[in-house]
């Protein structure tokens, strides 16, 4: 079996009856020629790896080496507990997951790359949010993690998946278009609609630069993690609700790729234009780089 | 298509800031360990282009020494290799240049390991996501991909009865 496009993978799910997380199973099951059960304990010990990264960036207040993020994690989770939260329970819990996966990985503690490091944050973020506000089972948050790399898969082999090659669209876009296209299927969407949401949340995030202060994979890198998993769960409750992308997910994703060749090389990740070259983001650099050598 | 299985896009298990500049990195330097068969004794790394830039904010020196102390890529041990590799005794240099002569592409290496008698020279290039890949051993071109997370053991022992061969005696 090979897919290379969004639509080949709908034809694929319909034809075959199945959802697209299981037809990423078959396919790596034919690929790798292990069986089943080995790939789904492998991506279960993924799955139990984002939770404790989760967990331990959830109480984790200390700064990263850098200086320059750690923290907002837990102000986040407070002022959750407050009840103060405006975008309600899905979405501000995503935020505080995703905001700890993110300090966890700035902080060089473990994490699991979906699909890069600079993203990571933002698959755990929506997956534990589902499974805190309505249960879902850690069996099928692991079915969801085929589903986004399935998702990823069509993605990062159309496209790009990294920052210094498409910037930022490429990076936090893929996961968040990745996370949407999860939910809906999670949720019980058809393959369509996942696509669908997956084709949303991309548009959504077009044109992003890769723009990471001193180089480093934490501003504005962590933040967008967090602001990536409102705009899944956006896009997911819109394809959700029945409302369809104009443009089809295989053209949004080749928009990304050619909007990425245009970008300069200034904006993928060099550290040479953008919010790193503000007045602020030059400074850091002086002293964090002055500092050490 | 570069990608092939569902781990290439969910995962590796690593440890942060970087698939690119610290997983990638980390492979380099475990391969290397395998390849000499234990923690070197010597070491002198040279980092080039984006490498020599932004290794300290990445954690770059500290990922290659963990690979070569043996660690893998989600060893939270990586974040303390440099007193590591002091506490082993494992001598250590830095150095940094701007492009690398042998191989073009901005995340590069240049390794030169020294255990008991003999003298091994890799370069190897981080090609992100966690993907990175050996080009050179003692001046001879390779090409051995390496996906963060897998055990090199048997790949890099491949390279072993020649590693006679390749590990120079220091004269
Ligand atoms: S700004 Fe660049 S480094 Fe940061 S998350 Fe986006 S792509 Fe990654």
């Amino acid at each position: 079996m090979k897919i290379q496009s969004m639509k080949e993978l709908i034809e694929v799910c319909e034809r075959e009856q199945k959802t697209i997380g299981e037809i990423m199973l078959m396919m790596e099951i034919e690929k790798s020629g292990r069986d089943k059960e080995t790939i789904i304990s492998m991506m279960e010990e993924r799955l139990i790896k984002m939770k404790e990264a989760v967990d331990s960036g959830i109480k984790d207040a200390s700064t990263a080496p850098s200086g320059i993020s750690g923290g907002d994690a837990v102000k986040m989770v407070d002022y959750v507990q407050q009840g103060k939260s405006l975008s309600g329970n899905y979405v501000s819990n995503a935020m505080s997951f995703s905001l700890a996966t993110s300090e966890n990985n700035a902080r060089m503690g473990v994490i699991v790359a979906t699909p890069t490091a600079g993203a990571a944050g933002i698959l755990p973020g929506v997956l534990f949010s589902l499974h805190k506000n309505d249960g879902t089972p850690y069996k099928n948050l692991v079915m969801g993690l085929f589903t986004a790399s399935m998702l990823g898969f069509v993605i990062a082999n159309r496209s790009f998946i990294s920052g210094a090659a498409g910037g930022c669209q490429a990076e936090v876009g893929s996961a968040t278009a990745m996370a949407a296209g999860t939910i809906v299927e999670l949720k019980g969407g058809t393959p369509q609609q996942a696509v669908n949401a997956t084709a949303i949340a991309m548009k959504s995030l077009l044109g992003l630069v890769c723009d990471p202060v001193a180089g480093l994979v934490e501003v504005p890198c962590i933040k967008r993690n967090v602001i990536g998993t409102s705009i899944a769960f956006s896009a997911a409750d819109m394809s959700l609700a029945g409302i369809e992308s104009r443009i089809p997910c295989d053209e949004v994703i080749e928009a990304m790729y050619r909007i990425g060749k245009d970008m300069p090389r200034t904006l993928r990740e060099t550290a040479l234009g953008g919010l790193a070259t503000t007045e602020t983001g030059k400074q850091v650099k002086e002293r964090l780089f002055c500092k050490k050598s | 298509m570069e990608f092939q299985s569902c781990f290439d896009i969910i995962g590796p298990i690593m440890v942060g800031p970087s698939s690119s500049h610290t997983a990638g990195v980390v492979s380099i330097g475990k391969f290397i360990y395998e390849l000499v068969g234990d923690y070197p004794q010597e070491v002198n790394i040279v980092f080039y282009d984006s490498f020599a830039e932004t290794y300290q904010g990445h954690g770059t020196d500290k990922a290659l020494l963990g690979g070569l102390l043996g660690m893998d890529t989600d060893d939270t041990r990586i974040k303390h290799s440099l007193e590591w590799a002091k506490e082993v005794g494992m001598e250590y240099k830095f150095e940094f240049a701007e492009s690398c002569e042998y191989y073009d592409h901005p995340n590069t290496t240049m390794v030169t390991v020294k255990h008991d008698d003999r003298l091994v020279k890799v370069g190897g290039a981080s090609l992100g996501g966690g993907l990175s890949k050996i080009f050179m051993i003692n001046e001879k071109m390779v090409d051995i991909r390496l996906n963060a997370g897998d055990d090199f053991t048997v790949l890099a022992r491949s390279y072993q009865p020649r590693g006679k061969v390749l590990m120079e005696a220091i004269g």
